[in-house]
């Protein structure tokens, strides 16, 4: 039998592993209420907002037309960067509940080596990922939709590649808990170290390196989180920023200096802080990913199962 | 790819837990066909050495092998060795039958194998419960079930009647005797001699992480021949007398006696009146395997050395003559001369009723009564496509 044919096996048998009990099921309800709620809750806000705005001295100054604008793409951004929390975690306790409930036993007495294991939960995992990639960009989508009233929508190239970037960031901090819950093997452990750092550590070191570097690409941008934010910010970023500057035909010099305000109020929305660009963050964010999983299967080979 | 002999082989195996040493140069083999018993006091290695053949625990030195080749070169491992170890293994919120399809998928056998196991093991009514909600024993049947899906050649059982009720341990015991004698192998620790010894016909015993006794159990059963003990008056006056009637294996035991063999309680009391020494006490005792294990592993816990009546380091068992293990000190037992531990040359074990245990090829299972339910088409067991897949 082949290598291939095996891996199939275990594959199979790691749906087998998620679809028998709950976990994934919860984890997915809850992110899609997080990023459904959150980009309606912001977009609405906006929407607001913009409609005070508009016609106002300063937009007539600059020119701009919010209307024109699909501004919407930074909270689809948004929505998705806070979403990808919930398959960071359910990759996160991919092999760390294994270890702790002890069930990898049984794993590790059916599988050829553990090697194999590992990659046949990086393959499911990665499938995973993008299934809640999706299911995020979707139900963000919806509350865009809904928080604007259908107003102000996101043009559809622009969605694509915010949605490809989205799914691929999903599919990547799903790989990275998986590394990370493999190098801890606490299944509680793992879930607060990564909580810490999703939530708390790494959108304020972002902050503190980007304000360190007056808003410049820095080394924010090459950490795991603010890698991932370039990832998904990147292009709603450059999309608003060539939005306003085409939108802006009142050019004068005071509103250049306006404008360029503007460009960077929407790289600093959108997120992507001290960001490296589009594929540079992605290369980034996919090295960070297989080095947690390298160190995870390193930790894995040498784990004694007592 | 594996030589497809059912035989395990523990060489020179070591494993250091920081500065704990839990097992210390053991080495036995496994032969297919027979139950081998893994005896030893709690906290004796047992655990650690059967982990380190399963490939869970990496050994510090030496290896341990199942068909020649380690765990994770075994390549189908689940189809070559089954195993039952600690209660832990369940998710507790996924049903007994899910359990087994995930791991009925990782192997590569058909759902329907599934609930022969289930069946095989008495749980096809609870098996859309949760794994949770198990009593021990069910959990024990379960793990059973899960070590039998791939219908292994080797079966490797951690203390399994744990947790079982006496009528559990009564099947368990039918079970693994049938399935040795299909020429399968079958090697079961347990800390209390009494609870296999009904089961077993080969015997590891360790303590203290080292080999104290590895060969055949009625070679133990014979070694320890029956004795008188005796509470005379006057040791020396009637261990003179006794010399005189050519009775010279005399040994002083505890409490003021003498162990007397070769002979009877009348011999010796008759003996005694002769040379006029009374007796306060006097009583035959015959082979007590549970008091022998007890001594053979009570150093674990003494002052004395455990060293003492350790394994020879670097040397392999059963291949010696006469391995140089002493008795414990003190203790009323005394290897007879000539009888080495370890199977005695030319002993075969328990060789298998059918000609044998042969490659996978050969359809092993053909002749076996574990769970085949009938009308199926028994299970061969092929590296090629004539496995599970072949039948689909």
């Amino acid at each position: 039998m082949g290598r291939s044919a095996l891996m199939g096996k275990l594959v199979k048998a790691e749906f087998r592993k998620i679809l028998s009990t709950k976990l994934w099921w919860g984890l997915l309800i809850v992110a899609l209420l997080v990023a459904g709620s959150w980009a309606g809750m912001l977009s609405s806000v906006f929407d607001g907002i913009a409609a005070e705005l508009s016609g106002s001295e300063v937009m007539r100054l600059a020119g701009l037309e919010l209307d024109e604008i699909s501004f919407s793409v930074v909270f689809l951004t948004r929505a998705i960067n806070i979403a990808t929390i919930f398959p960071m975690l359910f990759g996160g306790l991919a092999i760390a509940s294994e270890l702790g409930r002890k069930t990898i036993t049984t794993s590790f007495l059916t599988a050829p080596n553990r090697t194999m294991l590992l990659g046949a939960k990086g393959i499911t995992y990665a499938i995973w990922g993008a299934i809640y990639g999706i299911a995020i960009i979707l139900a963000a989508t919806l509350g865009i939709v809904i928080g604007t009233g259908g107003d102000h929508l996101v043009g559809f190239t622009t969605w694509l590649a915010t949605a490809a970037a989205g799914v691929l960031s999903c599919v990547l901090w799903t790989l990275l808990g998986l590394g990370v819950g493999a190098l801890i093997g606490s299944p509680v452990g793992t879930v607060i170290v990564l909580l810490v750092y999703g939530l708390a550590l790494g959108p304020i070191s972002d902050l503190v390196f980007t304000g360190f570097a007056e808003g410049d690409a820095n080394v924010a941008g090459a950490l795991p989180n603010g890698a991932a934010n370039g990832l998904t910010g990147s292009t709603a970023a450059d999309t608003l920023a060539a939005e306003i500057q085409a939108n802006a035909t009142g050019m004068s010099s005071v509103s250049s200096d306006l404008l360029e305000g503007f460009q960077d109020t929407a790289r600093l929305a959108a997120g992507g802080l001290g960001s490296f660009g589009l594929f540079a963050s992605a290369a980034i964010f996919l090295a960070w990913a297989m080095l947690f999983l390298a160190l995870g299967l390193w930790r894995t080979q040498s784990r004694d199962i007592t | 790819m594996h030589d497809g002999s059912g035989r395990i082989e523990v060489r020179q195996l070591s494993k250091n837990f920081g500065s704990v040493q839990a097992v210390a140069n053991l080495s036995f083999t496994v032969e297919p066909g027979s139950v081998t018993g893994f005896l030893g006091p709690n906290g004796a290695g047992k655990t650690t050495t059967l982990r380190m053949i399963l490939g869970l625990v990496t050994p510090s030195e030496g290896t341990a092998t199942i068909n020649g080749l380690p765990h994770d070169k075994l390549g189908h491992p689940a189809r070559v060795v089954g195993s039952v170890l600690e209660n832990e293994g369940f998710h507790p919120k996924r049903t007994a039958r899910n359990h087994l399809k995930v791991y009925a998928a990782a192997i590569g056998v058909p759902d329907r194998r599934v609930e022969d196991v289930l069946a095989a093991v008495g749980l096809t009514e609870a098996g859309d419960r949760h794994a949770g909600g198990f009593s021990l024993g069910m959990r024990q049947r379960l793990a059973l079930a899960t070590a039998l899906l791939g219908d292994p050649q080797v079966l490797v059982l951690d203390e399994p009647a744990n947790g079982l009720d006496p009528e559990g341990i009564a099947w368990l015991r039918t079970f693994l005797r049938d399935f040795a004698k299909q020429g399968r192998t079958v090697l079961v620790s347990s800390h209390l001699l009494a609870e296999v010894e009904q089961t077993i016909d080969q015997v590891v015993i360790i303590s203290h992480g080292q080999t104290m006794y590895y060969g055949q159990l009625d070679d133990l059963r014979n070694a320890q021949r029956p004795r008188v003990l005796v509470l005379p008056s006057n040791q020396d006056a009637l261990s003179t007398a006794l010399r005189e009637e050519q009775i010279s294996e005399i040994e002083p035991a505890d409490n003021g006696r003498l162990a007397v063999m070769n002979t009877s309680a009348r011999q010796v009391g008759d003996i005694a009146l002769r040379a006029g020494v009374a007796i306060y006490g006097l009583e035959e005792r015959h082979a007590d395997l549970e008091n022998l294990f007890f001594q053979l592993t009570s150093g674990q816990y003494a002052a004395a050395a455990p060293q003492q009546y350790g394994a020879p380091h670097g040397m392999p068992y059963g291949t010696q003559p006469s391995a140089p293990y002493g008795a414990p000190p003190g203790a009323p037992y005394e290897a007879p001369p000539g009888t080495p531990y370890g199977p005695p040359p030319g002993t075969p074990y328990g060789a298998p009723p059918h000609g044998g245990y042969g490659p996978p090829q050969d359809g092993w299972s053909q002749q076996g009564t574990v769970p085949q339910p009938q009308g199926q088409q028994p299970y061969q067991q092929d590296e090629g496509n004539t496995g599970w897949e072949g039948q689909r």
